[in-house]
């Protein structure tokens, strides 16, 4: 047996009700216990000013696979710049925006996360995924497979397949990739693109299939609810970037009809076309749709300024933004009839009034919508900024004379088309807590993570108190996997590694006979050869297998 | 999971749709017959595979030190004590799966050197445009069902991929109105690759020597709407066919081309991007073998740099010059090869050696080390990448001839350095 006893700090943990509560934190064996579980010596952390909290969760981080290659091939500058040297636990790697395996869960660690999810699993690209998934330490990891534009799924709805093979393809399309979630890139608009069109709004039909985004969203909407997806369906909606792209946020909104949507980096979906300029936010009034649509959850992807990379499935936007590169360079790829990629470098500058607006429409978000178990503190990384500009986040939703300094910054035009200044909300630590832990895992329907309850996973951190809300939350005095150390003062002392999480719903077995035929003639190899395996995930060990509705 | 398997008469196995890892093109309907430790690949493979996966019924060569044959454990040991000694080596070779190269380059940052893939030097011709300026790819299953027009640039890829056409660009695609058409500028299909094409429209464009550069770029014009001076040969029916075709992909095997190469690349990346403001379009940079986009992806990820990447006081740093195979082998006092697809021979170097190798490699002079260790795919499963980037191939294992993977031997020298 091992225990460890975090003592004489304040635990906030809102997912049981406890706001600073002075009570020890007991982990045996790896998850937590009664604080009366252990009698006697054990390993004690004092926590002594701290406040403790469960590990952190970000439910949108762009972590591994064949686009986060491209951009640190197209990000030689920052590779070069900065360097990390190899070490008892760290890697020999390096970068910011565009940071190696090793070293993302290094950062990742130090600030207190310890599970972090990859929003865009291609299926053609699974493996690339897991293999570099596995190398990333200290964090919980798991991918959302983009469905959505793949060919095979065009194809059943334009052939009016029935909800139950609709369900039966994505159940097989799971288990074969090994994912937990499903991500829907621009509904049809990626695989439009290869057919050369070049803008998809929700009810335009693609050229090939005859079939809508809208008719994409619901018909995978409905088979996520039918399976028993913990997570709901998590979009990346038409139109992203584009001006005027607020309307189309609000009617996808609708489009759900009361059922559980997850839109994600909504803040680049949040714009108008008001103002001389024709670009405007749109923040408030997607806010208040999801005020009022308790179905709705959404993430920020906060844009933070400086020098980034943005990666995406989503072609189309990626090549309509593609002039903008900064440096000037960008690939794009089509991949596998399934989806495409399109990673594009990128400097958000506080002096350019769309940047500046884009910042400001972040946080009109994050302050206006009003339940915080309904969003979720995200760049989008990197295509926001990196994941490391968090705890500057987290001040400038906590600390409002911090954000009106900042705001002053701005280009004078962008001041003049944000209502930032109005809103008076400052984020409480509680409220930190909810957006960063708990909300994520009841988002994503873990019990047993983002609290700190008896028989949670012993993932726990202690935060030195600190009225420098940056300072406090970039580097956590003790950080624990497990029940293990592994970050004390800031620093890493262990080096240890999470597990895999991933569904596996049932489907009815006639569907690996179409599943054979369609690889064979349509993607060039075969069904059984695409499947990944279990001895693929961390050698076999360390996936975590989540129970669905339809179980298998 | 299982894979299809039928007992032989001789005692033997069959088994069915096995993934060959070598060229990068990724078939995996092959049959592999294995009796004891012999195989004989059947069906499905082409003559290289065969001749790739082929094993006779003897035993696998013993490790060797010094020319001796010794245990396994005192090569290993031998191979530690040398690199404990090492002031530059050269990490070469990195023929293995992702699991091979990961344990190389924990190794290497261990004891400092240079890590490269024996078949960077096409792929570099690549990186000189996609890392520079960037470009549009595709892969093989959009090819496979959007291309209607594939025009080869240079050389035939058939030479390095010898399935290329019949299994990229076959007879039928979901998207192809008629028949898909071929163009190759400045090569010629190999007879391999006329078979694969037999029924299908053929154009060839001969360029003359070292002109390859000059007929792209005047493609590059033409597609662009500007009127180029006029040259040999006319070039303005291709950029006229490229324009109407819905979805034309331009493809090169980038070790094929000339020292001009990278030139040709970037000029035929052009095209493609001035296709793509009007229409799709899109290239496909062939290069790949021996798992070398595996590599290319783990070192990325592991260091941040696209291979030819040195280690220095356990810091990670790029020069695609200073840490090629090329340049490493003649600064090295150690190298260290590794080799598990084929008998591939080490560079010439004066340095020490240490080949952790497929067990039918000939040497040109004797290691200090010699390990020879088993084939992913063959002796062992492992991860290897296909040559369009994109997707990742599970090999398997299917006997046990008693050989370790590079995985297992590069940690344990690592393991047992003093």
């Amino acid at each position: 047996m091992s225990a460890v006893r975090i003592t004489n700090g304040k635990v906030l943990d809102p997912a049981n009700g406890e706001a600073g509560v002075a009570r020890d934190v007991v982990i045996v064996d790896g998850r937590v216990a009664s604080a009366d579980a252990v009698t006697g010596a054990v390993e004690t952390i004092d926590a002594k000013g701290g406040i403790v909290m469960a590990g952190g969760i970000d439910i949108h981080s762009h972590i591994a696979g064949g686009k986060s290659n491209i951009a640190r091939l197209l990000m030689s500058e920052e590779q070069r710049a900065i360097r990390e040297p190899d070490g008892p636990f760290c890697g020999c790697g390096g970068g910011l925006s565009t940071m190696t395996a090793h070293a993302t869960g290094c950062r990742y660690a130090e600030m207190g996360y310890t599970a972090v999810f990859e929003p865009a699993m291609v299926a053609a690209n699974a493996r690339h995924m897991h293999a570099e998934m596995a190398d990333i330490p200290f964090l919980d990891t798991g991918g959302y497979l983009v469905l959505g534009n793949d060919d095979h799924l065009l194809d059943l709805m334009q052939a009016g397949a029935s909800q139950a093979q609709v369900n039966d393809y994505v159940a097989w399309m799971l288990n074969a990739t090994k994912t937990m979630a499903i991500k829907i890139v621009n509904p049809g608009g990626i695989n439009a693109f290869k057919f050369n069109q070049r803008k998809m709004d929700l009810d335009e039909t693609n050229p090939r299939y005859g079939v809508t985004p809208r008719k994409i969203l619901t018909s995978l909407i409905k088979a996520v609810t039918e399976l028993g997806l913990a997570h709901p369906i998590h979009l990346h909606g038409c139109n992203l970037g584009v001006p005027g792209n607020d309307a189309t946020t609000l009617a996808t909104i609708a489009a759900a009809e009361g059922l559980p949507l997850h839109l994600t980096h909504v803040q680049f979906h949040s714009y108008g076309t008001e103002g001389d300029k024709k670009f405007s936010s749109g923040a408030a009034a997607i806010a208040e749709a999801v005020n009022k649509n308790p179905n709705i959850s959404i993430d920020v992807g906060q844009v933070m300024f400086g020098q980034t990379v943005t990666a995406s499935a989503d072609l189309m936007s990626q090549y309509r933004n593609s002039p903008f590169a900064s440096p000037k360079r960008w690939i794009g790829m089509d991949m596998e009839m399934d989806a495409a990629c399109g990673i594009v470098p990128f400097e958000y500058k506080e002096k350019s009034f769309v940047n500046a607006l884009q910042w400001a429409i972040g946080l009109e978000l994050f302050l206006l919508v009003e339940d915080p178990w309904r969003i979720f503190l995200t760049t989008d990384h990197p295509n926001g900024g990196p994941f490391t500009t968090y705890p500057h986040l987290i001040k400038l939703l906590m600390d409002r004379s911090f954000r009106e300094e900042q705001f002053a910054k701005l280009a004078k035009s962008a001041r003049k088309h944000s209502n930032l200044l109005e809103i008076k909300r400052e984020y409480t630590l509680e409220e930190i807590a909810i957006v960063t832990r708990a909300a994520p895992a009841k988002i994503l329907g873990f019990t047993d993570r983002g609290h700190l309850g008896a028989g949670a996973i012993g993932d726990a951190v202690v935060y030195r108190e600190d009225a420098d809300r940056e300072a406090m939350f970039s580097r956590a005095a003790y950080v624990l996997k497990d029940g293990k150390v592994i970050v004390r003062e800031g620093e890493i002392v262990d080096l240890v590694y999470g597990r895999t999480h991933q569904v596996t719903p049932d489907y009815d077995k006639s569907i690996e006979a179409k599943m054979d035929r369609w690889f064979d003639e349509t993607i060039g190899y075969k069904a059984s050869t695409f499947k990944v395996s279990d001895d693929e995930i961390r050698g076999g060990q360390g996936s975590v297998k989540h129970a669905t509705a339809r179980a298998s | 999971m299982t894979e299809p398997r039928v007992s032989g008469a001789s005692g033997g196995a069959t088994h069915k749709d096995v993934v060959c890892p070598f060229c990068g093109l990724g078939c995996d309907d092959v049959t592999l017959k294995v009796d004891g430790t012999a195989v004989e690949a059947g069906e499905g493979a082409c003559g290289r595979a065969a001749a790739l996966f082929r094993r006779g019924p003897e035993a696998a060569p013993s490790p060797r030190v010094n020319g001796r044959e010794a245990s396994l454990d005192a090569a290993i040991a031998a191979a530690a004590e040398l690199l404990a000694g090492a002031r530059s080596p050269a990490y070469a070779g990195l023929a293995a799966d992702v699991d091979g190269v990961r344990a190389v380059l924990k190794l290497a940052a261990a004891t400092g050197g240079s890590v490269d893939h024996y078949a960077t030097p096409g792929m570099y011709r690549n990186l000189a445009t996609s890392q520079r300026k960037g470009w549009i790819a595709t892969t093989f299953a959009e090819v496979r069902n959007h291309c209607d027009l594939f025009v080869v640039i240079g050389p035939d890829p058939a030479k390095a991929f010898h399935q290329l056409y019949a299994r990229v660009t076959p007879k039928t695609g979901r998207f192809l109105d008629g028949a898909r058409k071929f163009v190759f500028l400045g090569g010629a299909p190999s007879d391999e690759a006329k078979a694969q094409l037999e029924g299908s429209a053929v154009e060839t464009i001969a360029v003359s020597d070292g002109a390859l550069v000059e007929a792209v770029s005047r493609l590059q014009a033409l597609v662009s709407g500007a009127t180029p001076p006029a040259g040999e040969p006319d070039l303005a029916p291709l950029a006229e066919a490229l324009k109407a075709a819905k979805y034309p992909v331009l493809a090169w095997s980038a070790s094929s081309l000339d020292e001009d190469g990278d030139i040709v690349i970037e000029r035929a990346v052009a095209v493609v991007d001035v296709l793509n403001r009007e229409g799709r379009a899109a290239c496909l940079p062939l290069s790949g073998k021996d798992n070398l986009t595996g590599a290319y992806h783990a070192s990325l990820w592991t260091t941040g740099f696209p291979l030819r990447v040195g280690f220095r006081g356990g810091v990670s740093e790029h020069d695609q010059l200073a840490y090629s195979t090329e340049t490493a082998a003649k600064d090295a006092d150690i190298l260290v090869w590794t080799s598990a697809f084929r008998p591939e021979k080490p560079p010439a170097s004066d340095a020490q050696l240490i080949a952790i190798a497929h067990p039918a490699t000939e040497f040109e002079r004797e290691p200090d080390v010699f390990i020879p260790v088993g084939q992913p795919g063959l002796d062992h499963a492992g991860l290897v990448f296909r040559a369009d980037s994109t997707v990742g191939l599970w090999a398997k294992g299917y006997r046990d001839a008693g050989l370790k993977s590079v995985a297992d031997i590069v940690k344990r020298i690592a393991e047992a350095r003093p």
